[in-house]
């Protein structure tokens, strides 16, 4: 079966760390964007019809859980994981609260974020499918009245 | 002049009829009594038989009660002296008080004048008995204060590090991840020494793994809003805890006794930080003891604090070790093994809770481990400030009638 890849999107102030993520979410077969800053993650997110944001909590300038909220505002069905320091669980909680599908604990375990990644997008997925779906029925209702 | 009970008293005197009738005299009076018939024995029998006051005649043949005197504040420095003088010879009175006498009666001495100056003597070794104690308090409260602070600002600094070792620490994760995931690709399949790059692989991820444990434990319990105040039941959570262990327990043929019996340990705190503390002191203990020996939990109430209190057979902790086994990073085990947060995050969140622990031990036979935890959490105001804690402690062992 052939797997279609997620759009992923990371959003992380650490240049490495965003470069080896995705070199290595990449050669797993993902089709990956990546952004330094919350300002930047807008931006792609424009041009992009990206699927996942995994997105770093402690940022300077836009932090996450203000991109969390803009990303939310605009794309309201694009799932985000977010990523945190040990120390800052409250805060993850909170963007959970604010429509994040989850959150990780950095340096986050790569069993883990693969199949947190997989529940992402699977969710948008069926999102998307109901959509879609309910598009059709509304299509058809208006089909019949008329 | 009351309470003379079992107050010990030396007569040192030459004239046996001058000390045997004032003996009696005295011994009516409540007083122990000793004699001396000159100041040798004097200094023998005050090496068996310490007194609190010495009452001597100045002239004796051999050492006279000067020289007594001053062999006496220097061996029994506590030992209150009253000297007994001739009635033409105020000098030596005057001279005695210069090296430390109590006071100088001249004979011959009226009883009840001699009965009087007693008690004095014994009020001031008292009072100076209580002056030395509540010195030797303070000075230990302010170490601990001290050591109390310097925790926290060493705490404060750690996890500060840890924080920010947890993103470089992601850097390096993903490095590892990546190389592992290409060494596993088929154009790799025939790649040159192989499995010394796998080898090297996995030794980085065990250290990422070690390195990610002491962030993790090191910013556990900095977790303030995480707490959660409910009905606490520590005898249900020594259970739990317990049973918890067992098996590693009885594996190193450790036996663990619980004497929770009736102890009233409802207590209105955090069951999960509590569960912690338990588990930590609990692992620690076995760890302490090895193998082969026991530990004993228990549970003692009063009213507005409750004390578990976990004992074991083991190594113990030398002296010198005392003061360091609540900083971070402190242990005794072989890298990797420990991290050396166990006793740092036990002994953060008992203060988080607003009690202390208290350590007795002794290297070789084991330790004792008194967690103190208040009832309510209204049962320590101001359970912040460490200072409060520590005046709090003062009054109540001081009985400061205030409180």
């Amino acid at each position: 079966m052939i797997r279609i890849p997620a759009k992923v999107l990371i959003v992380d102030d650490e240049k490495d760390f965003v470069e080896m993520f995705s070199l290595r979410l990449t050669e797993t077969g993902e089709r990956v964007f990546t952004a330094n800053s919350g300002q930047k993650c807008l931006e792609k997110l424009a041009q992009e019809n990206i699927d996942v944001v995994v997105l770093d909590i402690k940022m300077p300038g836009m932090d996450g859980i203000e991109t969390l909220k803009e990303i939310k505002k605009r794309y309201p069905i694009v799932e985000v994981i977010l990523l945190t320091g040990h120390g800052a669980i409250e805060t993850a909680v909170d963007g959970m609260k604010l429509g994040a599908y989850d959150y990780l604990l950095k340096p986050a375990d790569s069993k883990e974020m693969a199949k947190k990644l997989e529940g992402a997008r699977k969710r948008k997925d069926e999102h998307e499918d109901r959509i879609r779906k309910a598009e059709q029925k509304a299509l058809l209702r208006r089909g019949g009245n008329i | 002049m009351s309470a003379m009970g079992n107050n010990r008293l030396l007569l040192v005197d030459d004239e046996t009829d001058f000390r045997a009738p004032l003996k009696k005299r005295l011994e009516k009076r409540g007083f122990v009594v000793f004699e001396a018939g000159s100041g040798d024995e004097c200094q023998m029998l005050l090496g068996n038989e310490p007194v609190d006051v010495v009452v001597s005649d100045v002239k004796m043949p051999g050492k006279n009660g000067i020289e007594v005197l001053e062999w006496i504040k220097e061996n029994h420095g506590k030992t209150e002296v009253i000297l007994l003088t001739g009635h033409a010879s105020a000098q030596d009175g005057v001279e005695g008080i210069k090296k430390g006498a109590f006071d100088y009666l001249t004979k011959p001495v009226e009883f009840e004048h001699l009965v009087q100056k007693i008690g004095q003597a014994i009020d001031k070794k008292k009072r100076e008995a209580e002056k030395k104690q509540e010195a030797e308090f303070k000075a230990r409260m302010e170490q601990q204060m001290v050591a109390t602070e310097r925790l926290a600002s060493l705490g404060t600094l750690s996890t500060g590090i840890a924080h920010e070792i947890d993103n470089p620490l992601a850097i390096i994760k993903e490095c590892a991840e990546y190389m592992k995931l290409l060494l596993n690709k088929q154009e790799l399949a025939t790649m040159p020494r192989k499995p010394d790059f796998e080898n090297a692989i996995g030794k980085i991820e065990t250290a990422i793994e070690r390195a990610k444990r002491i962030t993790h434990q090191l910013l556990g319990f900095v977790r303030k809003s995480e707490t959660f105040f409910s009905e606490t039941d520590l005898k249900e959570l020594v259970a739990e805890t317990v049973e918890f262990a067992a098996k590693d327990a009885e594996n190193k043929r450790i036996k663990i006794f619980q004497d929770t019996g009736h102890a009233n340990a409802v207590i209105w705190s955090d069951p999960y930080a509590i569960r912690q503390v338990i588990f930590n002191l609990l692992t620690n203990a076995i760890a302490a003891i090895g193998s082969d020996g026991t530990i004993k939990i228990s549970i003692k109430d009063t009213e507005s604090r409750v004390m578990l209190c976990v004992e074991d057979t083991g190594e113990g902790i030398p002296k010198e070790n005392m003061e360091k086994i609540f900083e971070p990073f402190f242990t005794t085990k072989p890298p990797g093994v420990g991290t050396g947060l166990g006793l740092y995050v036990t002994s953060g969140i008992v203060n988080r809770l607003g009690g202390r622990i208290d350590i007795s031990s002794r290297v070789g036979q084991g330790s004792n481990f008194q967690v103190m935890l208040p009832r309510s959490i209204e049962a320590c105001a101001d359970m912040g400030d460490n200072k409060n804690i520590c005046f709090d402690i003062l009054n109540e062992i001081k009985g400061d009638p205030t409180k």
